[in-house]
């Protein structure tokens, strides 16, 4: 009896151990008959469309509509859409794309390559997925050729192929500002730093706080401060090599203007209890009333809009400079796009997914509702962002954050972000703070002499 | 002497027994840490299909002596001890006073004991989703009492000591049902027997503690003890939640998920650093290594004198 027990005990972790086998063999059996389901026709077959895409909640929505029309379109594909913190994105998109788990993904326009003058940088996780085979080339695709080429140069190409199609610029330097608080509180808007450090102070004598930000996904705040770079140094491809070279400094009396201007941001500016607010909840703290100015990127437009369809309000470019010619560029990015994942075995549907959003009716209907700055040629800036910020296109220019990598060896420190300063981080003096980040930087710089 | 198995083929079948348990121990746990330090050696992206070269000691150069980048990683790994330190005090002692207190078989004593348990089932993400909404700068409720007395926080944006303090406490209200529950289970094998003795013999509650309780709850302080360190030391999922790669505020667990997945620089476009998070995670190894065998070491010596 003992030993027909234990022979039995054996037999079932045999029998477990075999059954992996066995669903492995099935599986491979399986193989056939999904080449036939690729082969008979696109999106025909019962398919499940895989997307990943960020949290931004105009965007969103309208992907959801989109999705929806798509589906009914193709009634045997189903669009399964999963959303994930911005933060999260590049992480999320690895592991499921080493996993084959996804056809489509959300992709920012390809940033931060090593240039020329930068040693012993590593790859930005773009160029990474593209050597690694694992974002399909869409160069020839019919619906790549409804965007922009220059925009489709910058912000979706590497070595002279396309690997994704990018669906908008955005301006990150600009402020939102409200202006029934403005002419209530008879403040005009401001053209100049000193005149936005005066309209702050009018606020704060009033009790309204003069900005918010959505300061606890961490860089809302310090972003928002970013047109303040953009007052100092306007040419921030330059900026990057002069502080590679060393002929830009972090401490120099230049930048110690950007520094004592980020000091009055952070402390004077910025309401108290910023860093608790979470990044969608911003604009509509904004939208409500309770804040005179929202430093932030385009892509609020359409939230602020839907918080409060009623609330009047501007966006201008961050007023850095005392001189009202050196305020009139945007600083931004080419923001997001999409890629199809090469090992997809929906490959063929992902295309066709992407040729029905990039129809140029979808795409305008697109734009307008994320109140990105449009990449396809003929699309009109409908949205009141879009009006807002029509003047300034011409002065548009790639931020320092798309060329920027650090040297390896470099401290936490080597970055220009106002929140380094109190009440978001440990420092009061501009002086101080200045030469700590530029002393973080040269330690990279000199690691890798 | 009896051999239960028998002899013959019939002395594999142990072998045969433990070898599924040996099997799945090698893939899950031994086999992925063996890959993790030949990771460490090379700058694999964890990207499938990227090409992955060998570097040799490059990493753990960087890691360790490369600029002030180096400086900032020994930062993290003084956070990591005091980190270590305060909640494994604070956590053992709180444990060990709500067990005793539990466990005098007052009214309400299953509802308390259920209600300081709950945080440890809820997971990272929803520990932190409490403990923001409390902290809430913006009129949450701390912020609201901290008004009262006429003092503001930004707590877990602001300043990256008290951040950190916060995150401290968020660990130990997260994890203190553990240690209750271990030592509830320790008292409860003590006889009551013991206690009468000790009561007919004279003794008041704080010799009753120090010379009943304390010694035979050896090997629930043990474990305890344990526990706490090795858990403290390889935090890191509240600090992701909570509040992310700010400077000031790393421990050496969140850097290794920091690096390895892009987070350190701000830019979506981050680059995924899988073998220099590999190297930095060897190194967090060795330290788990020396501070658990040595404090394993202490408290067996400790258990044999007292127990025997």
């Amino acid at each position: 009896m003992k030993k027909a027990t234990i022979l039995l005990i054996i037999s079932l972790v045999l029998v477990m151990i075999l059954s992996a086998c066995g669903t492995e063999a099935t599986e491979t059996a399986q193989a056939p008959e999904g080449e036939t389901q690729a082969q008979s026709g696109v999106c025909t077959e019962e398919t499940t469309l895989k997307i990943l895409a960020h949290q931004n909640p105009p965007m969103v929505d309208f992907m959801t509509k989109f999705n929806q029309d798509f589906m009914a379109k193709h009634p045997n594909v189903t669009v399964d859409m999963s959303v994930v913190n911005a933060n999260d994105l590049s992480t999320v998109t690895q592991t499921r794309l080493t996993a084959n788990d996804v056809d489509i993904i959300d992709i920012f326009g390809f940033a931060n390559a090593a240039q020329p003058y930068m040693k012993n940088v590593t790859p930005p996780n773009w160029q990474t997925l593209i050597d690694a085979g694992l974002l399909a080339d869409l160069t020839g695709q019919e619906f790549v050729k409804n965007y922009d080429e220059s925009a489709t140069k910058d912000a979706c190409s590497y070595n002279n192929k396309a690997y994704c199609i990018n669906l908008g610029r955005v301006s990150y330097s600009g402020i939102y500002y409200n202006k029934d608080l403005f002419e209530a509180n008879n403040v005009a808007v401001p053209t100049t730093w000193s005149e936005l450090v005066a309209a702050c102070q009018t606020f704060e004598a009033a009790g309204t706080p003069c900005m918010t930000a959505g300061g606890k996904d961490g860089w809302p705040i310090f972003v928002g401060a970013y047109g303040l770079i953009g007052s100092v140094y306007p040419d921030q491809a330059a900026l990057v090599q002069g502080l590679w070279d060393g002929s830009i400094k972090w401490n120099d009396a230049k930048s110690l203007e950007m520094w004592e201007k980020m000091k009055v941001y952070a402390q004077d500016m910025m309401e108290s209890g910023a860093s608790g607010i979470a990044g969608d909840a911003a604009p509509g703290r904004f939208a409500s009333g309770a804040v005179a100015m929202f430093p932030g990127g385009t892509w609020y437009g359409s939230a602020i809009e839907a918080a409060q369809p009623a609330f009047d309000w501007g966006y201008i470019p961050f007023p850095g400079s005392d001189n009202p010619d050196e305020n009139k560029y945007l600083f931004g990015k080419y923001d997001q796009g999409w890629a199809v994942a090469e090992k997809s075995p929906n490959k063929e549907c992902a295309m066709l997914y992407l040729s029905e959003f990039s129809d140029p009716a979808n795409y305008q209907a697109f734009a307008n509702a994320v109140g990105f700055i449009p990449t396809q040629p003929g699309a009109m800036l409908n949205t009141k962002i879009g009006q807002a910020v029509a003047a300034y296109l011409a002065n548009f220019r790639v931020g320092y954050e798309q060329y920027w990598v650090a040297p390896k060896g470099a401290g936490q420190y080597a970055n220009p972000f106002a929140t380094y300063f109190k009440p978001f981080g440990t420092y009061d003096d501009p002086q101080e703070l200045a030469d700590k980040v530029q002393a973080d930087l040269q330690s990279g710089l000199d690691a890798n002499q | 002497m009896s051999y239960y198995f028998g002899r013959g083929n019939s002395k594999w079948i142990p072998y045969l027994l433990l070898f599924p348990g040996l099997l799945f121990y090698l893939v899950i746990s031994l086999g992925p840490s063996i890959a993790t330090f030949l990771y460490s050696f090379t700058d694999a992206t964890g990207i499938q299909g990227a090409q992955m070269n060998w570097l040799g000691l490059e990493n753990y150069r960087e890691f360790l002596f490369m600029g002030q980048a180096s400086r900032d990683n020994y930062s993290a790994l003084g956070r990591t001890l005091i980190f270590c330190f305060f909640v494994t005090t604070i956590q053992f002692s709180l444990g060990l006073l709500l067990a005793l207190l539990l466990n005098q078989g007052l009214k309400g004593t299953k509802f308390f004991r259920t209600i300081i348990f709950m945080p440890v089932i809820l997971g990272a993400v929803v520990q932190g989703l409490i403990w923001s909404l409390f902290l809430y700068p913006l009129g949450g409720p701390m912020a609201r009492v901290l008004e009262i007395i006429g003092l503001e926080s930004e707590f877990f944006g602001g300043q990256p000591a008290e951040a950190f303090a916060w995150v401290i406490v968020v660990q130990i209200w997260a994890n203190v049902g553990i240690t209750m529950v271990i030592f509830i289970a320790g008292l409860q094998t003590i006889s009551a027997e013991m206690y009468e003795a000790a009561k007919i013999d004279g003794a008041n509650g704080w010799q009753v503690f120090r010379n009943v309780t304390w010694p035979l709850l050896t090997p629930s302080i043990n474990t305890n003890l344990l526990l706490c360190v090795i858990g403290s030391l390889q935090a890191w999922a509240l600090f992701l939640v909570l509040l992310g790669y700010r400077n000031g505020t790393q421990v050496l667990g969140y850097l290794i998920f920091a690096q390895g997945f892009g987070q350190t620089s701000g830019s979506v476009t981050s680059s995924f650093r899988q073998g220099y998070a590999a190297s930095a995670s060897i190194v967090l190894f060795f330290l788990v290594l020396i501070i658990g065998l040595t404090l394993q070491t202490i408290l067996r010596r400790r258990e044999e004198q007292i127990i025997g």
